[in-house]
């Protein structure tokens, strides 16, 4: 039973975390983005987008270099007797690093779509930025936002390559769901395979119901038009 | 009172331009990327000027010299975007309660009641954006704009979505705003009727700069250029020399046509002998007669567009030196006969109607 258990747990959390973290993430770096003009626009652009292009063992590896004993990073956390590499946090920031972009990408692309004018109505109006934020810009991208969220939350549940290279395969520390299938079938257990797989789609297929769900309802509450 | 000055320098673009707008409608009139909208930003704050002031009863707002930038929050600047730009995640209660975020409750509701009524939108307050005419849309806008009690209203091209018919509804909408609305209200159209309307002073636009800026009366009447002169719809204009001053009325020889003009000009003292000057006259001024006589040119229809009330010619002076040069007539229905393409005609061009600028 913990054969199954260990990786699902270890997955949720870090799933959660990461999902919670790239959405945080994500939509600050996408709110300022999509109305940045500076000169460096295209190359900040492209640093974020970076590790969706990149293979995820390249990215692993980079991982791999900052955050090992002798990387900037890593260097400066060993001295606070703090270890990434190997460390459950370790898949987070690997997981966080290849969900970022797609999170950014799809939230910018929802800001970008929300009329300028609205969002300088509500200054005329007296708003500081921090309320045009919260009262038009977000619910005005709010279904590119969730869009983006949902695939955050996927891909960081996929994620493989990254991890296992950043954060290895301790079964209930590290050991996510994809890494447990990988190692499974490696070891000619395909039943425990078959078992993980079933799983994920049950998690993934509860997620997508409950998302139907739920953009069902908030249709429902929207008023009807009048001709 | 308003005053406002601006600098901006852009990549194919420069505004450079100096307003002043008392109480009541000042419109500023120009062709599309005239610079209209840029103005009505450096006021809100939502474009910052290289340089310039901008000052609203007395308060400043902008001043470049002493590094003086209120943010647009705190600019008591009310605007109606072009395209009204309406919370569309809100109904119009909540669109209207926007501005009024620090307002007790109770005077929040007395406010809001008070908005629908003056702008005949009561009843539709649950109403979303969405569910609403372009009209209604519009009073939204203006009362949501209007809620935060602003010193200054703007409004960028108003009426350009809306039908005729609503669109003048509308503007005797707007004319009556000015009796709840103490402040200056600026707004901004490419539309002559619009600006002549309702503006009680125009300002006009011409590629980032103000050409002219003065009471309607003057600015319609009196443009001072041939730029003004198009841009207010005076098409026909023409070269001619200054032969003759007696009193008002002047004697203008117009070389292209062999033709010798009465003027009467109330400025008539403002020019000289042998000026070279521009005779202006528009299309709707051109009458018709069938004899030659004083200011009568015979010419010859060449094209003809017929409308509902009226039909708009092209028409060649018969003495024209050049024969691609016309003549633009908007004549009514009511006063001309038949008059299809070709055919002879003569043009009387009053002596009251003829415009004289000196470039």
């Amino acid at each position: 039973m913990t054969d199954y258990l260990e990786p699902l747990l270890v997955s949720l959390k870090t799933v959660t975390v990461t999902t919670a973290v790239t959405f945080f993430l994500g939509i600050a770096a996408a709110r300022w983005m999509a109305r940045y003009e500076g000169r460096f626009k295209s190359l900040i652009d492209g640093l974020f987008i970076l590790p969706l292009v990149l293979p995820p063992t390249v990215v692993g590896y980079i991982l791999l270099l900052v955050f090992g004993v002798n990387g900037p990073i890593g260097k400066t956390l060993l001295a606070f007797g703090e270890k990434i590499v190997f460390s459950w946090e370790a898949t987070v920031i690997a997981a966080t690093v290849m969900a970022f972009p797609i999170m950014y990408m799809t939230a910018k692309g929802a800001f970008e779509q929300v009329e300028p004018n609205i969002e300088a109505a509500a200054r005329t109006l007296g708003a500081g930025e921090w309320r045009v934020f919260w009262t038009v810009t977000l619910p005005l991208a709010k279904a590119g936002v969730i869009a983006a969220t949902v695939l955050a939350f996927a891909r960081s549940l996929g994620e493989f390559g990254a991890t296992l290279m950043l954060a290895g395969n301790i079964a209930g520390k590290t050991q996510t769901i994809p890494i447990a299938i990988y190692f499974a079938i490696q070891a000619g257990d395909m039943d425990k395979a078959m078992v993980l797989c079933i799983i994920v789609l049950a998690i993934s297929f509860v997620s997508l119901a409950a998302i139907a769900y739920w953009k069902g309802m908030a249709a429902k509450m929207k008023p009807v038009k009048v001709s | 009172m308003l005053k406002i000055e601006a600098k901006k320098e852009l990549p194919g673009f420069s505004l450079d331009v100096r307003l002043t707008a008392e109480s009541g409608i000042l419109a500023i009139l120009g062709p599309s990327g005239s610079g209209k909208t840029m103005t009505l930003q450096s006021v809100a704050g939502l474009m910052k000027p290289d340089e310039g002031y901008v000052e609203v009863n007395g308060r400043v707002l902008f001043d470049s010299k002493n590094k003086i930038n209120l943010p647009v929050q705190k600019r008591k600047v009310g605007f109606v975007f072009q395209h009204y730009a309406l919370f569309p995640h809100l109904n119009v209660w909540d669109n209207i309660a926007y501005g009024l975020k620090d307002t007790p409750k109770d005077e929040i509701r007395a406010k809001i009641k008070q908005l629908l009524e003056n702008m005949n939108i009561d009843g539709l307050e649950g109403r979303f954006p969405r569910q609403l005419s372009a009209g209604q849309q519009q009073r939204v806008a203006i009362a949501r704009a209007l809620a935060p009690e602003p010193d200054v209203l703007l409004l960028d091209e108003p009426f350009s979505a809306l039908d005729p018919v609503l669109k003048e509804r509308l503007e005797l909408e707007l004319m009556d705003l000015q009796n709840v609305f103490g402040g200056s209200i600026l707004f901004v159209t490419h539309d002559l009727n619009e600006g002549y309307k309702l503006g009680s002073n125009v300002a006009v636009y011409h590629s980032g700069a103000i050409i002219q800026h003065d009471t309607k009366e003057n600015v319609f009447s009196h443009p001072v250029n041939r730029d003004v002169a198009k841009m207010t719809g005076m098409r026909n204009l023409i070269e001619g020399v200054i032969t003759g001053i007696d009193g008002k009325n002047i004697t203008v020889d117009v070389p292209s046509w062999g033709e010798s003009l009465r003027v009467v000009s109330d400025r008539a003292a403002n020019y000289f002998l042998n000026q070279e000057i521009i005779l202006g006259i528009r299309p709707e001024y051109i009458s018709l007669t069938d004899k030659p006589g004083e200011n009568t040119l015979a010419a010859a229809v060449s094209h003809k567009m017929e409308g509902i009330a009226s039909s708009n010619y092209r028409l060649r002076i018969k003495s024209d030196t050049s024969e691609k040069r016309y003549l633009e007539a908007v004549i009514s229905k009511s006063s001309a006969g038949p008059l299809p393409e070709d055919s002879d005609c003569y043009l009387h061009l009053h002596p009251e109607l003829l415009v004289i600028m000196a470039e």
